[in-house]
């Protein structure tokens, strides 16, 4: 059984939004106002989607699930698209990444029965697998930018050795699928010696023996780690062709070099 | 298009009232044996030129052509494996010394591993270097390097934008007797672009002094270096 926390209790909370706000006020680091603006927000966003969710829940799973997760996945494109300004379409082939990516490890987890087609499993699960490709993906449009502009002698190098732009961006690439994975592989090698992982503390907070929550921990560590290195990859692949031109130049170079 | 056949006397490469941002109404005319070196201030347009040539830039107004036939014309990998560029920094790909030599013979599949020591002596670097790690080299021997990858494709023309700005004196010289000794068998013609006046001296049988995107002064390296007739390449040469 899940230990209630009284409202008496919600109210202290009170302390942990101080301590910060005194820390920001000693220091002069101006920040008071945005920590207890974002902790209000907090807050407030997580009392919200706890009704939708307690609402979503009760609805049939195929209405439920299917709400949330276009919720979740256009929340998220809009996001990461933002790292894509001035890319054509940014936002909806960000959407298709996702939407591809989503369903591919839903229908994974269905498939091997590793999991139930109910709401209270596929919604939190499927949240995390879309916020970490979210992560990723606009990881990946960061990197792709910082590398063409770095390593923009190489990719010239190889545009003028006759290198087609797939084969100059394929240093590239490889660069940028591996920035985006080493964190998973990191993470994974630490992941419950430094810290139990949030949906582990979640599950045994819950009640759930401590041998079950590691299943499920497995299976989401695992999942994320796999759409995590699926959208840096498909991101970087699709997104790469946007820095040429058809005349094999790189897009920004006219013009700008004298 | 593949690359064509030329006949003697007839220009490599015509550019005709080339214009861009920077450039303005460029003429210029390249034949089989030149080295040309060009020379101006920083900004003048010496490195937007090249790049006009081999199509990684295009430009706004005017035409070039490459063996009589427009540039557009050519297929774009062709054309930049026919007209090969080594740029100021050697830019060499991550991996070995081989590796890089490989890549452009590797794109048009016409990689022999036997190619790799070749390239090596030509640019006096030892045969055992073919396996070590690029980041294991001077800054010298990496633009050595540079060049020998660009010479794996065996080009016809050779666009050199300031290569040897960051490299010692030692370099210089195995890269300047190096360049006096491939044109005309290896090389056709070498475009040069340098801030080193004395170097545009030593190796251009040609030079063009440019000037706020023009070509303002052109003619024969001994006699422009000798007899300057405009005001700023008088103020250039002073400087």
């Amino acid at each position: 059984m899940a230990p209630e926390i009284s409202n008496l209790s919600m109210f202290f909370l009170i302390f942990f939004v101080l301590i910060p706000v005194s820390l920001s006020y000693i220091y002069a680091l101006g920040l008071s106002g945005s920590i207890v603006w974002s902790s209000f927000r907090g807050i407030v966003q997580l009392f919200l989607i706890g009704y939708v969710l307690t609402y979503l829940f009760s609805l049939s799973p195929p209405i439920g699930i299917s709400i949330m997760l276009a919720v979740m996945i256009a929340v998220a494109s809009l996001h990461a698209s933002k790292k894509g300004q001035g890319i054509p379409f940014v936002r909806v082939i960000i959407f298709g990444i996702i939407v591809g990516i989503a369903l591919l490890i839903l229908a994974m987890w269905l498939g091997f029965d590793m999991i139930d087609f109910q709401p209270d499993q596929v919604i939190p699960m499927s949240g995390m697998v879309i916020g970490n490709s979210m992560v990723a993906i606009g990881l990946a449009l960061e990197r792709m930018k910082s590398e063409f502009r770095e390593s923009r002698g190489k990719i010239v190098a190889a545009l003028a050795l006759g290198a087609q732009p797939q084969q100059a961006s394929t240093i590239l690439i490889r660069k940028i699928v591996k920035a985006a994975m080493i964190p998973n592989v990191d993470g994974l090698k630490t992941v419950g010696l430094v810290q139990l992982p949030g949906m582990m503390t979640g599950l045994i907070l819950g009640g759930v023996p401590p041998i079950e929550a590691i299943r499920y921990q497995i299976v989401i560590s695992l999942s994320i780690f796999t759409s995590v290195s699926l959208a840096a990859m498909v991101a970087t692949i699709i997104f790469y062709r946007f820095f040429f031109n058809k005349q094999m130049q790189l897009a920004e170079m006219k013009n700008d070099e004298a | 298009m593949e690359v064509v056949a030329i006949n003697e006397g007839q220009s490599l490469i015509r550019m005709e009232n080339v214009s861009t941002a920077i450039l303005k109404n460029i003429f210029l005319h390249v034949k089989k044996g030149e080295i040309i070196t060009l020379i101006g201030s920083s900004g003048a347009g010496k490195s937007s030129l090249l790049m006009l040539l081999n199509r990684l830039n295009d430009p706004d107004e005017g035409t070039i052509t490459y063996r009589g036939q427009d540039v557009n014309s050519y297929d774009i990998p062709a054309l930049r494996k026919s007209i090969g560029m080594v740029l100021q920094s050697s830019s060499l790909f991550d991996g070995t010394v081989e590796d890089n030599l490989a890549y452009g013979p590797k794109i048009f599949n016409e990689w022999d591993e036997k190619m790799g020591e070749e390239l090596l002596q030509n640019v006096q670097l030892p045969t055992s270097y073919l396996q070590r790690p690029v980041d294991e080299l001077s800054g010298g021997e990496q633009q050595r390097v540079a060049f020998a990858r660009t010479l794996a494709n065996r080009p016809d023309i050779l666009l050199l934008d300031e290569v040897t700005s960051a490299v010692d004196l030692k370099n210089v010289e195995l890269i300047e007797d190096f360049l006096s000794r491939i044109v005309p068998e290896r090389v056709q013609a070498i475009l040069m672009v340098t801030h080193d006046v004395a170097q545009a001296r030593r190796l251009g049988n040609r030079t063009i002094f440019m000037d706020q995107g023009k070509i303002v002064e052109e003619g024969k390296t001994s006699d422009l270096f000798a007899n300057p007739q405009t005001e700023q390449l008088q103020y250039f040469l002073k400087e």
